[in-house]
This record gives structure tokens, C-alpha cells and sequence, in this order.
């Protein structure tokens, strides 16, 4: 185990802070993006959420999938808290794959957000639009469904890198070189 | 992993997509309004989706102008023929008018939809992620006096129903969406009524449809379909659309007009 001086603890702390701040703002300009304009957009929520899950604990990763969910529920006009409880779930699910099973690779996080948003995708047109039964109700699946579920994981490789710049900033590394140790100890 | 299943983290997880799960039920129950803190998130959050939504729609009309500048061209000299059919028409209406209005003086008729309330006018502060049915979001709320079912229309007609409102924004349904459905009469004779309902295919062409007509209907192409009031929703003589084509259902039987 390592022990931490004070310094080091309060710049942890303030690194910690200012990461979880500039989350939240990459996910206000997902709403902002998503709410705006009349073409087809992705569900950047989605893999910003997953993003974000990945280096972060259960409790952190269930927080942000409430609020990408709640986001998604304002920005798609769907009930408020269904996409919440979707998201929370599959946060969850995914800090828990990367802590037990996953590496922190970009292949493993794009299988994982294009799981997450085809299932995602797949959910909405079952439940506000097939179980109603409208006339060619198929359609919306062909020709939306999936055309945002692709565009999804197209925009999730910017997401990663916006994510992946923040972290390489502000996440506190779990392990240190040899020479920082050395450094450290000097 | 065991452990966490065990762990009282998981127990505080599950607590939270219970907690959840109530949120999402609860919202079924507030009948077309906003949850308060939704409500309040919107009133925070217009300003910048004002903003964004203007940048948006600039950076799509600059690439949708280059995209599709012949048609415009097209559109255009057709919209200046119509321009000059209107004008005849109009002088008509003109005359029109004058001998109405000294009729209605005459037998002091009051002028129709006087107990119509207008909100002010709202501008379109963004538009329902990816919805087929084009659904959008106005700028005015419970705080002007707008609720749930309100008609919204514009100088041009119908344009569908407030759905959900919180205090400083209201979610509107078109009439491309088959949850609204609109009882319609041809303006041209009074007599071909039918009922205005947006469909899957229609929508995406931006149109709707015209269903549960008279078989022996005088529709054509071009006429133009305005509201029948019938249905006490909706104002009378609002304009719908015009007709743009007529074809058969799905089951071949019967035939219903497409309009714009």
C-alpha cells in the first residue's frame, strides 16, 4: 500500500474535483448537442457515460448514468427516469467489468458502447414504438433506430478521446515508475 | 465479484434504481407536466439551448443551401408562379372580404373565435432527439398560461398539441404523429371531411394523411384541408395542408389523400 503525503493527498483531492467537473461539463455539451438542430444526432450520452464508468468507482459510474439518463430522458422526450435507470445499470455493470475482467483499452470500450447503445437503441423502439403497433412501425428501426446506434459509435471515438485527455490530466495514477519512486523517496 | 454481490455497496445500488424506478413511475402521474426538478433544469438550461440551437441551425441551413441549391432554384420559380395565382386570388378576397364584413354588419353577427385565448407568440427553442414524428420544444410554459392539449398553430395553420409543459418550456406533437389524430374537411366544398392522422411512412417525406373518407369523396390534388372544429379541440377553419397526392391503403380498398 501506498501512503500518501499531505500534499500529495490535497493534490489528489483537488485533481479528483476538477476531473469529475469537467465530466459533467463534457455531458452538458452532449445535451446541448443533442438538443439541438433538426438532424439526426447520436445518443452522445451514452458512450459518455460508459466513458466515464470505465475509471471510475461503482457509486461515481451510477451517478453519472442517473445523469446521462435523465439528460437522454429531457433531450429524446421519453418518460422521465427510463433511460436514468437503463444508464445507472449499465454504468454500474461496466465499473464492474473493468475492475474485476477489463483492461482500459479503446477496443474494449467501443464493443462495450455499441452493446450498451444498440440495446439502448433496440429498448426505445420496443417500448415507444412497436408495442403501439403503428402502420410500417419496422421502418423506424431501419431507417432511425439504427442509423443513430451507428452514428453512436462513430461520435463515441471523440468521447473517448475527450475523456481520455481529462484523465490523462486530472485521474490520480493508480501505480507510479520506478523513477517516481525513487524520486519520491529521495 | 462475489463479494460485491455480498457487499453493502451493491444493497446502496440496488436502493438507487429502486429510488429510480419510483422517479419513473411517479412521472406517469403528473398528467403532460414536468417534474419540478425537471421544470427547473429547463428554465436553467434554456438560455444555452437557445444559443446551441441557433448555432445549429445556422452551420444545417449554410450546408443545407449548398446541398440543395437546385431544388431551391426549382422552388423558387415555382413559389413566384403561385406567387402571381395568389395575387389574382387575393384582389378577389379583397372584394370578398368587403362584402362580408358589410353583411355581418348587417345581421351583427359576431366575428367567429372570439373566445379564443392566444398565447404570446413562441419561438422553437430545439427539437425531440431523432424523433420520426418531428416533435419539438417552444419557448413558453405553465408561467404563460399554456397546459397540456393546447392547440399550437401558426400564421401558416396547424401545427400539432402542447404534450408536456413545464413552467418556461412546452414539448408540442405534430400532426405528423399517429397519437394525434385531427377531424379535417376540404375547404373547397364544406363536404369531404375525414380525420387527419400522421403515419410511420408519411412522416418521413414530412407529410401526413388524410383517413376515414367518404368513398365517395371529391378530393383532389391540390385542395386544400383545413380543420372542421368537430372534435372542440382544435379551432375551426385552420389550415392544414394542401394535397399533394392520393393513394390507395395498405389493404387496397379504400383511398386516402397525402398532404404537406
Amino acid at each position: 500500500m501506498r501512503f500518501r503525503t499531505t500534499r500529495e493527498q490535497r493534490i489528489f483531492n483537488v485533481k479528483t474535483v476538477v476531473r469529475w467537473i469537467l465530466y459533467y461539463i463534457v455531458i452538458f455539451i452532449c445535451f446541448l448537442i443533442m438538443t439541438s438542430g433538426t438532424w439526426m444526432k447520436p445518443i452522445l450520452l451514452v458512450p459518455a457515460a460508459a466513458a466515464i464508468a470505465v475509471n471510475s468507482g461503482q457509486y461515481g459510474s451510477a451517478l453519472a448514468g442517473a445523469v446521462c439518463g435523465f439528460l437522454i430522458d429531457i433531450a429524446c422526450g421519453k418518460l422521465m427516469g427510463y433511460n436514468a435507470v437503463l444508464l445507472t445499470f449499465f454504468c454500474i455493470i461496466v465499473s464492474l467489468l473493468y475492475e474485476y475482467y477489463l483492461r482500459n483499452k479503446f477496443i474494449n470500450y467501443i464493443i462495450i458502447t455499441s452493446v450498451i447503445a444498440y440495446i439502448q437503441c433496440w429498448l426505445d423502439y420496443k417500448f415507444y414504438y412497436e408495442m403501439w403497433e403503428y402502420a410500417d412501425v419496422e421502418l423506424i428501426f431501419s431507417q432511425i433506430s439504427m442509423k443513430v446506434w451507428a452514428i453512436t459509435i462513430i461520435s463515441s471515438v471523440f468521447i473517448y478521446l475527450v475523456i481520455e485527455l481529462i484523465n490523462h490530466f486530472f485521474l490520480p495514477k493508480t501505480h507510479i515508475t520506478i523513477e517516481e519512486a525513487i524520486k519520491n523517496n529521495s | 465479484m462475489r463479494d460485491f454481490v455480498k457487499s453493502a455497496k451493491f444493497k446502496v445500488l440496488l436502493g438507487f434504481l429502486a429510488f429510480l424506478i419510483g422517479i419513473m413511475v411517479y412521472s406517469v402521474t403528473k398528467g403532460g407536466y414536468s417534474l419540478s426538478v425537471v421544470s427547473a433544469f429547463n428554465t436553467v438550461t434554456k438560455p444555452f439551448r437557445t444559443v446551441s440551437n441557433n448555432i445549429s441551425r445556422s452551420m444545417e441551413g449554410t450546408l443545407d443551401r449548398f446541398v440543395h441549391s437546385d431544388e431551391y432554384y426549382k422552388e423558387n420559380q415555382r413559389l413566384k408562379e403561385e406567387i402571381g395565382e395568389l395575387n389574382r386570388q387575393l384582389t378577389e378576397y379583397e372584394a370578398l372580404k368587403t362584402e362580408v364584413e358589410e353583411l355581418r354588419e348587417l345581421v351583427s353577427i359576431k366575428s367567429e373565435h372570439e373566445d379564443f385565448e392566444f398565447t404570446q407568440a413562441c419561438d422553437v427553442i430545439g427539437y425531440i432527439a431523432n424523433d420520426p414524428f418531428m416533435a419539438f420544444t417552444i419557448d413558453k410554459g405553465s408561467a404563460d398560461n399554456i397546459t397540456p392539449n393546447c392547440p399550437v398553430v401558426t400564421a401558416e395553420g396547424l401545427v400539432g398539441i402542447t404534450v408536456e409543459v413545464s413552467e418556461h418550456m412546452t414539448t408540442v406533437r405534430t400532426i405528423l404523429s399517429p397519437d394525434l389524430s385531427v377531424a379535417a374537411v376540404n375547404s373547397k366544398n364544406n363536404k369531404d371531411m375525414g380525420i387527419v392522422e400522421g403515419s410511420v411512412a408519411s412522416a418521413q417525406q414530412g407529410q401526413t394523411q388524410l383517413i376515414h373518407i367518404d368513398k365517395n369523396n371529391k378530393f383532389k390534388v391540390g385542395d386544400l384541408i383545413i380543420t372542421s372544429g368537430t372534435s372542440g379541440l382544435f379551432p375551426k377553419d385552420y389550415s392544414i395542408g394542401k394535397i399533394k397526392s392520393i393513394d390507395l391503403d395498405s389493404n387496397g380498398l379504400s383511398d386516402f389523400p397525402r398532404f404537406t
